[in-house]
């Protein structure tokens, strides 16, 4: 038998961040119910491929599928699929109206809400690199979902394996034009482990990264470090701009800092290392909630509780800051437990 | 590869001063070393050159070895690292600065004579006043002999019209041709225009050289026409 609290909490969106804090109180023996906008759950890491080479390489994409497994399986959790937030009223509880897409309503009451509607992946449009106009400039999120579907790495001029490749990283991060002076921690570690899974698939597959410096690589950077400039040529120079050539090729301009030279060189693939940004949709979110956003757009949770400026609206995840799996996961569990806390503490 | 090395060499770290262009107002501080710039940079590789490097260099506080580099002079001032660049850095405006703190007659030669030529006599090429009038009328008769155009006059000094041109040197040396186009432009146009016979250089190498107080001095000399010649409108192409 699961134990069963007579207090309820209303979690918003279903990627590893809402699941994980779901799973924890779910097992603690409150009741959770999930809004979630699209037609099912998981997230942006249900997208992502499985980056094993010869072993595990901790990318902590399948981390997902367990929880995936519990919030369909857990007696204590209950999920609104398509559906979106209209409002909320705060009174003895916390009441919350949603609708789902066929424009029905419904509500429900909690003791607390939880904000884990996650992030948005840069749109590389308005860089100088033809993204959307020349076939073979693609983002590391499409990379990702074309390996976990076909288990292979083609062109989609013409879907054939692509010679020669540039990463370039730092897309839409670290940007104070656009207002994203983040750096978005998972492009270094997830394109680099892509690079190598590319590699062992397709031997001999000619690999180039433009980057500024590879960040968030983990305990073993040194390590790390080394096998990336051995296995990899590394320009330490992001491109000013991309032209397409004859054949859907890639002319890819840019300055070589170690000789010196501006250069003009010819890719079958471009791989733009996209960033986290904050949801479209936080704006209205917040405003509905009646909370505040930080600067950058992100949801404020100030002073470490994990408490928005509204009593007992929390936010976790992505919809915070940038973080990848790992982070999201413990920054699921804790939210799971300030909520605890804040239930048990008599609000 | 060795030949870069070798040069690096030559820079004495002893040297690195953070300290030494900490006022500069160019953001320099902020690069986060991404080299958008040096990619987009159009004379990014000529003698080394890359802007990148630059903006590190002010950071880093290596003042004097900029001031006596080429580097700077390279840079066209087009301004298309700035426009790139992620943190929105006054790349040119470094360029710039660095030109200023050289000594004026250190300033590469053609700049440096074109400007203080221009200072002393009213225009880059030290042209007098009576060779540019000549050269305005010769102009001027050969468009006159271009049919519809036979009662075409350059005006010079024209009091109360409606707009002065200043003129680019190139203009009356080198490129005359190139003054007919506009020219015939506001004869059918019917503009009432006019060009001063003294002072009257459109260029301003002051921009390039880093001198303020040169540029000043160009200006205020365009604005004495306009208020001399009761002209209100201003064409000054460069
Ligand atoms: C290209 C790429 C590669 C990556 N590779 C790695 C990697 O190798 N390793 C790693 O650790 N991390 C990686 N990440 C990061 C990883 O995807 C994130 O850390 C993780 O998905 C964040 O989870 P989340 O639950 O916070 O947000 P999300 O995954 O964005 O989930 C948010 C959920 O909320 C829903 N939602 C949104 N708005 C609303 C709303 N208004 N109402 C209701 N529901 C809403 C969404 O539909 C979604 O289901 C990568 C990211 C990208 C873009
Ligand atoms: S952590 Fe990543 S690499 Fe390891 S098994 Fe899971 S999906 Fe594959
Ligand atoms: S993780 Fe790497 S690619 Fe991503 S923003 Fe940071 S430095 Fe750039
Ligand atoms: S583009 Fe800007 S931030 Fe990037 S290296 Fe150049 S000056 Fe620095
Ligand atoms: S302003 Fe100078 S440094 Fe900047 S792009 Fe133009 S030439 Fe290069």
């Amino acid at each position: 038998m699961e134990r069963m609290i007579d207090q309820n909490v209303i979690i918003l969106g279903g990627g590893i961040t809402g699941l994980t804090a779901a799973s924890e109180l779910a097992h603690l023996g409150y009741h959770v119910e999930i809004i979630e906008k699209s037609e099912s759950i998981g997230g942006h890491a249900v997208r992502l491929t499985c980056k094993a080479t010869e072993k595990c390489v901790k990318c902590g994409a399948c981390k997902v599928d367990e929880k995936i497994q519990i919030a369909h399986s857990h007696i204590n959790i209950n999920i609104h699929m398509g559906c979106t937030l209209t409002g909320i009223k705060n009174g003895e509880r916390i009441s919350v109206y949603y609708r789902n897409q066929q424009d029905r309503k419904s509500s429900s009451n909690a003791e607390a809400v939880i904000i884990a509607t996650g992030f948005h992946p840069f749109n590389p449009e308005t860089k100088p690199y033809g993204y959307d106009r020349f076939k073979n400039v693609i983002t590391s999120l499409e990379l990702e979902k074309r390996i976990k579907e076909h288990n292979d790495i083609k062109k989609p001029s013409d879907l054939t394996p692509p010679e020669k490749i540039a990463f370039v990283q730092c897309v839409g991060s670290r940007d104070s034009s656009l207002n994203h002076l983040w750096c978005s921690k998972i492009c270094c570690p997830s394109s680099l482990r892509m690079a190598h899974l590319i590699q062992t698939k397709q031997p001999g597959a000619d690999i180039s990264f433009f980057y500024i410096d590879f960040q968030n690589c983990g305990k073993d950077y040194q390590q790390f470090q080394t096998t990336i400039h051995k296995n990899f040529r590394t320009i330490r120079a992001i491109p000013g701009d991309i032209l397409q050539t004859k054949n859907n090729h890639l002319e890819v301009s840019f300055f070589d800092p170690v000789d010196h030279k501006a250069k003009e060189e010819i890719f079958d693939l471009v791989v733009l290392s996209v960033g986290i940004t904050p949801n479209q949709g936080n704006r209205d979110l917040s405003e509905k909630l009646g909370i505040n956003l930080t600067e950058f757009g992100f949801f404020d949770t100030h002073n470490q509780t994990g408490m928005t400026s509204k009593a007992g609206i929390f936010a976790a995840g992505t919809a915070c800051h940038p973080m990848g799996i790992e982070e999201s996961l413990s920054s699921g569990i804790k939210t799971a437990f300030r909520v605890v806390e804040y239930l048990k503490n008599g609000k | 590869m060795n030949k870069v090395k070798e040069k690096s060499k030559t820079i004495n770290l002893n040297l690195l001063n953070h300290d030494k262009c900490k006022s500069w107002d160019y953001l320099q501080d902020i690069c986060m070393t991404c080299s958008i710039c040096s990619s987009s940079c159009p004379v990014s590789g000529v003698d080394d050159f890359d802007p990148r490097k630059m903006v590190r260099m002010v950071s880093l506080g290596f003042e004097d070895e900029l001031i006596q580099s080429r580097w700077p002079w390279i840079c066209t001032m087009c301004g298309k690292c700035e426009s790139v660049c992620p943190m929105g850095i006054d790349i040119p405006g470094i360029a710039r600065k660095v030109r200023s703190l050289r000594d004026r007659d250190k300033v590469p030669g053609i700049l440096h004579k074109g400007l203080s030529m221009a200072l002393k006599t009213g225009n880059n090429l030290g042209l007098p006043d009576e060779d540019f009038i000549f050269i305005i009328e010769d102009v001027a008769e050969e468009i006159a002999e271009e049919p519809g155009f036979e009662n075409f006059k350059a005006p010079i000094d024209k009091k109360g019209a409606n707009l002065l041109t200043t003129i680019h040197n190139k203009l009356v040396n080198t490129h005359t041709e190139d003054l007919k186009h506009w020219w015939k432009i506001f004869y059918v146009a019917k503009e009432d225009w006019t060009v001063p016979s003294k002072n009257w250089e459109g260029t301003s190498w002051g921009l390039f050289t880093g001198d303020d107080n040169a540029m000043k001095k160009m200006a205020g000399r365009v604005a004495d026409h306009m208020k001399q010649l009761e002209v209100k409108n201003l064409l000054w192409p460069e």
